[in-house]
């Protein structure tokens, strides 16, 4: 497959997108830039609108407010053909009663006849394309004689066969098992890498956006909570729901005065405005905690419920007054201060990121 | 060298999950009472003219009129119902209107009214005086007691089977079949064409021998508004029920055996061709 031209290469803009299913709101105002060539992540929980956004930009919903622009140009003023979407749905829609040769075909097939493509380069066409997603020699075979991760790549090819503008894939990897996913990952990062075809995909795996993706898109309730490279949003999520969809965060209530957060017994500077007092939230991850022998403060002083080693770091679970903790320490550290189940010591925040309490 | 002996697999023809026997036992001792014995007593009957007269009464004008007519409206009735049916099936899954529920509901009437009642609203409506036959009339056509009648009447009591046969399976067709289509540029009609009819043909193939075969056997309705004149529109279960009424015992069961013969075989070409579909498409 040859690397497509320059022309082929669009922007895709959506422009404050809105979209009711009734009385459900699946977009709320949805604003977002794709840059050509690039590997975007649509992230979010079910119901988030990751789904249905990328079904509006494929043309597939219409918003009711709102715009989709390829490349400039009003996605409803072009239609569905002469969009050149890829689609690749989460249960492949491939042709049952077709080949897989077939089925990749049937994009060129049902071009009229003034585009269409000779029989003959139809058929170089699929076997190029067969090989592309690791096929070749199954073209003769019907969709019911291939396994899961060979299915979704047949739909791959059958997308790639109409040389499209943009490939959006909708949980692509959702209906396989872990291995197969694993795998078909990292083809497809590659896949990427060889066509550079701008591309869309949708997930609710954190795993999956950050190993593939240029920059992820975190959903939730039918709005962008943030975007960024996969670096950026673990590095700074930038609001509550992010740190909370990526997990793995503690969550403390804490109080702050003039700006200054007390997290647990530690004294933190924050983001938020100088002026600011009242209650808030810190969201803080494992390895940012420390811990020490007791040294007589109350605030700061845990009990120490279970230490699971995980090689050289040991988790460990904390029973605070604020609440529970999780903890990810060097496990030299623990011996050093010596440091058992059942035992007490006090903890130190190297870090945390804090919130307004929202209500 | 005994006990490797006892330690090789032996083929087990039992099967995992009981009651093979039974059921096959069930369902053929079932199967012989209701359809089998029957037939055989009707072959029975029917032998008693002989092979000539099972020939005689093959050949005469009146009996292949009769099949023609009944054989030609059953075909016709068939098609007729694989087209309206498929679009009955196709609006009652795809749309949501008001009155769906209820229109889903008026298909099976055809199921559960008797033929005969059937028989004389069609009559009554498709006289030369009646609502719809004055307007046929008008335009030179003769419904009522003329073969387009007879088909009329087999088309009402076929609807339900290609409904109640393609509803289902339309039902379970996924839309994003059809997105996927439109989305690498097929139009519409390539993507009903190229993408849903596969997939419903051996629905189609199942509805449209259902409605024919009970077209075939259809005696209730079709004989009010039919006219019965021999030779243009007299069926063949009617010339089966005039002879009963002479005592031709022989000549009734032998019609009758010929009548199942060339259902049969109609049947059987159906059923493989939809053998042939159903084996292209996926196992």
């Amino acid at each position: 497959m040859a690397r497509p031209d320059g022309d082929r290469i669009v922007t895709i803009e959506a422009l404050g997108l809105e979209k009711r299913f009734g009385a459900f709101a699946a977009l709320r105002g949805v604003d977002l830039k794709v840059e050509p060539g690039e590997l975007l992540a649509l992230l979010g929980p079910s119901g988030s609108g990751k789904t249905t956004l990328l079904r509006t930009i494929a043309g597939l919903e219409r918003a009711d407010c709102g715009q989709v622009l390829y490349e400039g140009i009003d996605a409803d003023t072009i239609s569905l053909r002469d969009r050149r979407v890829g689609f690749v749905f989460q249960h492949y829609a491939l042709f049952r009663h077709m080949t897989i040769a077939d089925n990749i075909a049937f994009g060129l097939k049902v071009r009229p006849r003034r585009g269409r493509p000779p029989r003959a380069e139809i058929k170089a066409r699929v076997e190029k394309l067969l090989e592309l997603v690791q096929l070749q020699g199954l073209g003769g075979r019907f969709p019911a004689q291939l396994s899961g991760g060979q299915r979704q790549r047949v739909a791959l090819a059958r997308a790639l066969a109409i040389e499209p503008r943009v490939l959006l894939l909708d949980e692509p990897f959702g209906a396989l098992d872990a291995r197969v996913r694993k795998e078909l990952r990292r083809w497809l990062r590659r896949l990427h890498e060889e066509i550079h075809v701008t591309t869309i995909f949708v997930t609710h795996d954190q795993d999956e956006a950050f190993e593939l993706a240029d920059r992820v898109v975190v959903m939730n309730d039918g709005k962008i909570e943030q975007i960024g490279s996969p670096a950026e949003i673990y590095d700074q999520p930038a609001t509550e729901f992010v740190y909370e969809f990526l997990g793995g965060a503690n969550r403390l209530p804490c109080r702050v005065e003039a700006g200054v957060a007390l997290i647990a017994g530690t004294r933190l500077a924050t983001d938020l405005p100088r002026d600011f007092s009242g209650e808030a939230i810190a969201f803080v991850r494992p390895h940012e905690i420390g811990v020490t022998r007791p040294n007589g403060h109350l605030d700061d002083l845990a009990h120490v419920r279970s230490i699971l080693p995980i090689g050289p770091d040991a988790r460990l679970d904390l029973e605070h007054q604020s609440g529970h903790i999780e903890a990810l320490v060097p496990r030299e550290a623990l011996d050093a201060a010596g440091i058992g189940v059942g035992s007490r010591c006090a903890v130190r925040i190297a870090r945390a990121r804090v919130f307004r309490a929202s209500s | 060298m005994t006990l490797a002996l006892d330690t090789t697999p032996r083929v087990r023809r039992t099967r995992v999950l009981p009651g093979f026997r039974l059921t096959l036992g069930i369902t053929l001792a079932w199967l012989s009472a209701i359809v089998l014995i029957p037939m055989i007593a009707l072959v029975s009957r029917a032998a008693g003219v002989g092979f000539d007269g099972l020939i005689a009464t093959a050949t005469d004008p009146r009996v292949l009129a009769s099949f023609r007519i009944t054989f030609g409206a059953s075909l016709i009735a068939a098609a007729i119902n694989l087209v309206f049916g498929s679009l009955l099936a196709w609006a009652l899954v795809r749309w949501r209107f008001p009155g769906r529920r209820l229109l889903d509901g008026f298909v099976d009437l055809p199921f559960a009214l008797p033929t005969a009642v059937a028989g004389i609203a069609l009559t009554t409506l498709w006289a030369k005086h009646g609502l719809l036959g004055s307007i046929a009339e008008a335009q030179g056509w003769r419904v009522a007691f003329a073969p387009p009648g007879i088909a009329i009447a087999l088309v009402f009591i076929g609807l339900p089977f290609v409904v109640r046969t393609v509803q289902p399976v339309l039902e379970e067709l996924e839309p994003e079949l059809e997105e996927a289509a439109a989305l690498l540029g097929a139009s519409r009609l390539q993507t009903i064409g190229r993408v849903v009819l596969p997939e419903l043909i051996p629905a189609l193939l199942t509805g449209f021998t259902l409605a024919f075969a009970r077209a075939v056997g259809e005696y209730g309705s079709v004989i009010f508004i039919a006219g019965n004149r021999p030779g243009q529109t007299e069926i063949v279960p009617l010339l089966i029920v005039t002879k009963l009424e002479q005592y031709d015992y022989a000549g009734a069961a032998a019609l009758a055996v010929l009548m199942l013969a060339v259902s049969f075989v109609m049947l059987l070409a159906i059923n493989l061709l939809q053998t042939w579909a159903t084996r292209r498409h996926a196992r």
